[in-house]
């Protein structure tokens, strides 16, 4: 009896750990439903969704949202893989490289908006070199790239932090493959190329994808960049949550947390999709 | 020219970090100018007086993340190893809902559930903040400690009870040195994972528990270049004295009371 309770009881404490994270997300689920006993709200109702779903605002919100997080994440995606590529090719690579560029990832994203704030605005580091080689006569004509309506900004802070990402998890798979199978591939009259696309680049596909869901579910669902650097409208929907959670107005609040659970729905749904573009992939490739 | 390259991706990226070593440093810089003016390090000063409490802020915000991953660790650790080494029912479900916060973010998780602190006393306080820094580091460290279990294996440890070890000594002279790099590795990551919260801190702290990202999430929102500057180089430094200490601390720890290297 006790071999077989052991597992379930040294699980115990992590899942005591989780159930704050699931009751989390079924209180959100209940107050997005209007259902908030405390304040003396307890009749369920669709209306909150309805009101957020036929806001123009909230439609914004949600392509910007969108919008941010596959460029940022398809960005570190394409050159994070790349470069990866490159420093596993080239053999004797230096060990401060392949130190070095890990240091974003452990750079909180405040900070990473910090550091594009510096650079990018418009009396930034940037624009000064630009002034300097006579690209621009004032500031004024440096572009906006901070609180800018495309969200250039939050977009570079996500990728400076998504690219060493990649690149770490995206070697730690390519180190692990099988030299001989290249070795065979190219013996067998494959070019460069041709081993790239049909050795390597399958064997890391199911890493490359997780890591794009990972940044992707990430900067969707994260509050500081897009707080800290980015426009006032539209605004990304982890930001407009907050402010409707926070408003003095306490019926704002089943507003907030229906953002919140249109969040989590589709971070969810991305993994799905994952999962089943996963098993498609093995069959492809075998 | 391809390995230029991948050296100057790696260099264009690390530039930005100059400007922000330079800033607590400069007294002004006027637009267009390219070389600032260097000054009395206004930033350092402000963080080390006494009036702007910001070195006490400092210690807790450690202190917390350090109890923050000496909890975690201490709770993934016979999770992983359940995973690693038995079977049961429901173990893949388990595994999906520990890999959750990853992917469903802190934001909604924790608005939701912070009436229900408010409701139980856990809001505005430090058992509150402790116990929901937990959740954002906790699928890191099982899943670090989970490889490193896989990788070791059960023999050596059953090896040790059959030759009459009680659980207590496999672990401490047997399993947990074993898996020493993934103790480390799991220790660093959930600690600068808490060490960086900001947000579920700020929303179920209430602003009464003051972490030293509080300090400087508003001065970077401000725009301050002086001071956020300073406040986010001490935030790196001390992350980096913290992991190289704790490297050190659980490397001798080991090393002392081990007698199988």
């Amino acid at each position: 009896m006790y071999k077989k309770l052991k597992p379930y009881l040294m699980l115990l404490p992590v899942m005591v750990v989780m159930s704050v994270f699931i009751l989390g997300l079924i209180s959100a689920v209940l107050q997005s439903f209007g259902y908030i006993p405390v304040f003396g709200m307890s009749e369920i109702t669709l209306r909150h969704y309805i009101n957020i779903l036929e806001s123009r605002s909230f439609l914004r919100a949600l392509g910007f949202g969108i919008y941010i997080s596959f460029a940022s994440s398809g960005i570190s995606v394409f050159i994070g893989t790349y470069v990866a590529y490159l420093i596993y090719r080239n053999k004797k690579e230096t060990l401060w490289v392949r130190t070095l560029y890990k240091i974003p990832i452990a750079v909180p994203h405040a900070i990473a908006a910090l550091l594009v704030f510096i650079i990018l605005t418009q009396s930034g580091v940037l624009s000064r070199i630009f002034y300097n080689l006579g690209l621009i006569d004032n500031l004024m004509e440096f572009p906006e790239l901070i609180f800018d309506r495309g969200g250039i900004g939050i977009i570079i802070a996500y990728t400076w932090k998504g690219i060493p990402f990649i690149m770490m998890i995206t070697l730690g798979i390519l180190k692990k493959i099988d030299a001989r199978l290249v070795d065979t591939a190219l013996n067998l009259g494959a070019s460069k190329k041709e081993a790239w696309w049909q050795v390597e680049f399958p064997m890391i596909l199911p890493t490359v994808l997780t890591g794009f869901i990972l940044l992707f579910a990430f900067s969707f669902g994260a509050f500081e960049v897009p707080f800290l650097i980015g426009p006032s409208a539209p605004r990304a929907l982890p930001v407009v949550a907050y402010i409707q959670y926070t408003s003095i107005d306490l019926s704002l609040r089943p507003q907030a947390m229906v953002i919140n659970v249109i969040i989590s729905t589709i971070s969810l749904m991305l993994v799905y999709v994952y999962i089943l573009a996963f098993r498609s992939i093995k069959k492809y490739f075998g | 020219m391809k390995d230029f390259f991948s050296k100057l991706i790696i260099f264009i990226m690390l530039l930005p970090l100059i400007p922000l070593m330079l800033w607590p440093f400069i007294a002004s810089w006027r637009w267009p100018q390219l070389i600032p003016l260097f000054g009395d390090a206004r930033g350092f000063k402000h963080f080390f007086s006494a009036g702007s409490n910001s070195i006490n802020i400092l210690l807790f915000s450690i202190l917390l993340s350090i109890i923050v991953t000496i909890i975690t660790l201490a709770i993934a650790l016979p999770a992983a190893k359940a995973i690693a080494f038995y079977s049961f029912k429901g173990k893949n479900i388990i595994k999906t809902v520990i890999l959750l916060p990853v992917i469903v973010p802190m934001v909604a998780v924790s608005m939701g559930i912070h009436v229900s602190f408010i409701y139980l006393g856990l809001a505005n306080n430090c058992i509150g903040v402790i116990l929901i820094h937990l959740i954002p580091g906790l699928p890191y460290a099982v899943r670090i400690l989970l490889n490193s279990f896989l990788l070791i294996g059960d023999d050596i440890a059953t090896q040790g009870k059959n030759l009459g070890a009680n659980s207590l000594q496999v672990l401490w002279y047997i399993t947990l040195p074993l898996i020493m790099p993934g103790v480390i590795a799991a220790s660093t990551m959930v600690y600068i994972i808490s060490f960086s919260q900001y947000f579920i801190t700020f929303l179920i702290g209430g602003g009464r528990v003051v972490t030293f990202s509080m300090l400087m999430f508003p001065l970077i929102q401000r725009g301050e270049r002086v001071l956020a500057s300073t406040y986010s180089i001490v935030f790196l430094a001390s992350i980096l004295l913290v992991v190289i200490v704790a490297d050190k601390v659980i490397k001798g720890f080991f090393n002392d009371s081990n007698f199988l290297v």
